[in-house]
């Protein structure tokens, strides 16, 4: 099975149980926005998102290794 | 009544006067830039008694609008050569505000080279002799003036920095603690008032009044509206207090755009350990304190209170700029020594950013190995004794990496980057690179729309849209640091569009006439105009709104990305000036 890394930030760690990180198995073609859902993270809590430390969208769609840096909003300086 | 004070550190003589019409209806950069541009000779040596120094509360500080408590520091910077607005939070600009004073202007300088304290109440400013504190940190220096004039005064200080004239040195503000843990950090401007011997201004506000709104209900209902719209907002509402500003660096490390041992890197492997979810979690077990505001009123409160293992103070934040400094910059992954870099760097009166950053060079020079902690305590710790070398990590990374012949030296017009790589993030360097106050991410933080996703989308990696993003951002910066609002509330402000409206009603109100959003970025664009003179009339051209060398030719992992965006282009952020 497609293993990918979910990498979870700031408020949103408690939804996987303060976890920073978690390998979710997927099945191929499967979409970020499903793959959150699966863990239980409310997607409109998600506000920035990266694929591989790019930046992406919930619909797009993840392969076997994939890394992902999911954020709600957040800012500073 | 609002008075300008000139204070004259040659004759040491006090004037107060009316502020001419210009200046009625701005304030904080808007003043302190109006000001260096009408009264300093552009070319003049930052340090002579030409300079002027002036430090300037916001528009609406003081007048209860939320987070509106910020200070500008303006002068002639030693640093950059530049014109410089420098601006912090903590407690003086209320204090200043509610004693009536729109300004205070310092001149000339003492001929007996004599160090002096400024008293300032509701009689006046009293210049008195202050060579007792000769050669005293920031801390023991207000801790003194506390113990003399009791809680209520708010302090502006310099450090060991501030009087050996370093480029890199600081004018400390106090919080709401009374500690002198906010800083006009960046350009040196601690050395400018060092150089006017002004070791420390009490402000005591008691006996004065809050400014009053021409329209009390109109200023009330803006200033309501705005409270809510900061407290619904998920990132000035939650983001910011919970996790305090150095929730960015787990963001900008993913983004790749952290810059990593001076700059070789976009990614460090010891972010978690130095990020804002772990400070968080350190500070909670500790005792310490997050959701902390630097000044009443603010109603965001990044900041937090830091504490050792045994619960015992240390410092505030750290703030994500002083993390990613010592931290990132410098390749150290421990939050502790962080933490203690930070309150050493708030005793000796050093600029952070501009501190980590140097200590960066000194680790690419190989005076001490990149992730030594304790190495770069004691670099940190010469400043303060000021030795030969401690004066030169306190002049900068400029001068340093001249003196140690290191090629790769992250500054524009002499001032550090701050924590974001602009290979990876293209509109901070736009921002950096044309910036009237050399590298700088607050003039106009691209960072918004090319990371967060706030106040549109523009693709960080590709050089279209930069200039735009850029431009407008700095506009719209020039004009918030007029109003003394604090940046913050621009996350919120690019989001809502009623936010700009609840601003202008506080404007209308406080000034009893119809204020309107053209009329707030007209404040920045003349502001900005102004600077931009200042800076051609002392020297500067095209040439020096570019980023250093190797930002075009090094590529940074992981995007293998190098700055794209060309130099006509840059050319013409500031086309909106004459229009
Ligand atoms: S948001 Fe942070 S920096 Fe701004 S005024 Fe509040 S505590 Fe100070």
């Amino acid at each position: 099975m497609p293993r990918v890394q979910v990498n979870l930030y700031a408020t949103l760690r408690r939804y996987v149980g303060g976890a920073p990180s978690v390998e979710v198995e997927i099945d191929p073609g499967r979409t970020i926005e499903a793959v959150l859902a699966g863990l239980g993270v409310p997607t409109d809590q998600t506000r920035i998102l990266f694929l591989n430390n790019r930046a992406a969208n919930l619909s797009d769609t993840l392969k076997d290794g994939d890394q992902l840096g999911v954020f709600p909003a957040l800012g500073g300086g | 009544m609002a008075v300008i004070y000139r204070v004259n550190m040659t004759d040491l003589s006090v004037r107060s006067e009316a502020p001419g019409p210009g200046y009625l209806e701005t304030g904080g950069r808007g003043l302190t830039s109006a000001l260096i541009a009408a009264e300093v000779r552009p070319t003049c040596h930052p340090l002579s008694p030409e300079n002027k120094l002036v430090i300037a509360p916001g528009v609406l500080t003081g007048t209860g609008a939320p987070c509106s408590g910020r200070l500008s520091v303006g002068a002639k910077s030693p640093l950059t050569g530049t014109i410089k607005e420098s601006n912090s939070g903590g407690m003086g600009a209320i204090a200043m505000a509610t004693l009536g004073i729109r300004a205070i202007i310092l001149e000339g300088k003492p001929a007996d080279r004599g160090l002096y304290r400024l008293i300032v109440n509701t009689e006046g400013i009293q210049i008195e002799p202050a060579d007792e504190l000769a050669g005293l940190g920031n801390y023991e220096t207000v801790g003194r003036q506390y113990e003399e004039f009791g809680d209520k005064v708010s302090c502006l200080s310099i450090g060991q920095a501030g009087e050996m004239g370093a480029a890199a040195a600081s004018i400390a503000v106090t919080d709401v603690e009374g500690r002198p843990t906010r800083h006009c950090g960046r350009g040196g401007l601690g050395a400018v008032m060092g150089s006017k011997g002004v070791k420390v201004i009490v402000i005591d506000p008691r006996g004065g009044h809050r400014p009053k709104p021409a329209d009390v209900e109109a200023f009330k209902r803006g200033a309501q509206k705005f409270q809510e719209i900061l407290k619904g907002h998920p990132l000035t509402g939650e983001g910011l207090p919970t996790y305090g500003t150095n929730a960015l660096a787990n963001v900008i490390n993913q983004a790749g755009a952290y810059p990593t041992r001076n700059f070789s890197q976009g990614q460090f492997e010891g972010t978690e350990a130095i990020s804002g979810e772990h400070q968080h979690d350190v500070i909670l077990e500790r005792g310490g304190e997050i959701a902390h505001a630097c000044h009443r009123g603010c109603t965001i409160k990044c900041s937090r209170i830091y504490v050792d293992e045994n619960g015992q103070y240390v410092t505030k934040g750290p703030e994500y700029e002083t993390i990613w400094a010592h931290g990132a910059d410098c390749g150290i992954d421990d939050l502790d020594a962080i933490a203690r870099m930070d309150r050493l760097d708030d005793d000796f009166g050093l600029d952070t950013i501009e501190t980590g950053a140097t200590i960066g060079v000194a680790m690419e020079a190989g005076i001490i190995p990149f992730g030594d902690a304790e190495g770069a305590i004691g670099l940190l710790e010469e400043v303060g004794r000021g030795t030969p070398l401690g004066r030169l990590v306190a002049s900068g990374a400029e001068v340093l990496g001249k003196a140690y012949g290191v090629s790769r030296i992250p500054t524009v017009k002499g001032q550090s980057m701050p924590a974001y790589d602009p290979r990876a993030v293209q509109g901070i360097g736009v921002t950096y690179a044309t910036s009237t106050m050399g590298a700088d991410h607050t003039a106009g933080y691209s960072i918004a729309a090319n990371v967060l996703g706030v106040g549109g989308t523009v693709d960080p990696l590709k050089p279209e849209g930069q200039v735009e993003l850029s431009r407008n951002l700095q506009i719209a910066t020039a004009s918030i640091d007029a109003s003394g609002l604090c940046l913050f509330v621009a996350f919120a402000v690019l989001d809502k569009p009623e936010a700009m409206d609840a601003i202008c009603d506080m404007f209308s109100g406080l000034l009893g006439r119809e204020f309107t959003a053209d009329d707030y970025l007209a404040l920045g664009k003349a502001t900005l105009a102004r600077e931009r003179e200042f800076n051609r009339a002392a020297g500067f051209t095209a040439a020096d709104d570019r980023l250093p060398d190797f930002f075009k030719t090094e590529k940074l992992a992981p995007h293998g990305a190098t700055f794209t965006v060309s130099d006509e282009e840059l050319d013409t952020v500031y086309n909106f000036v004459g229009e």
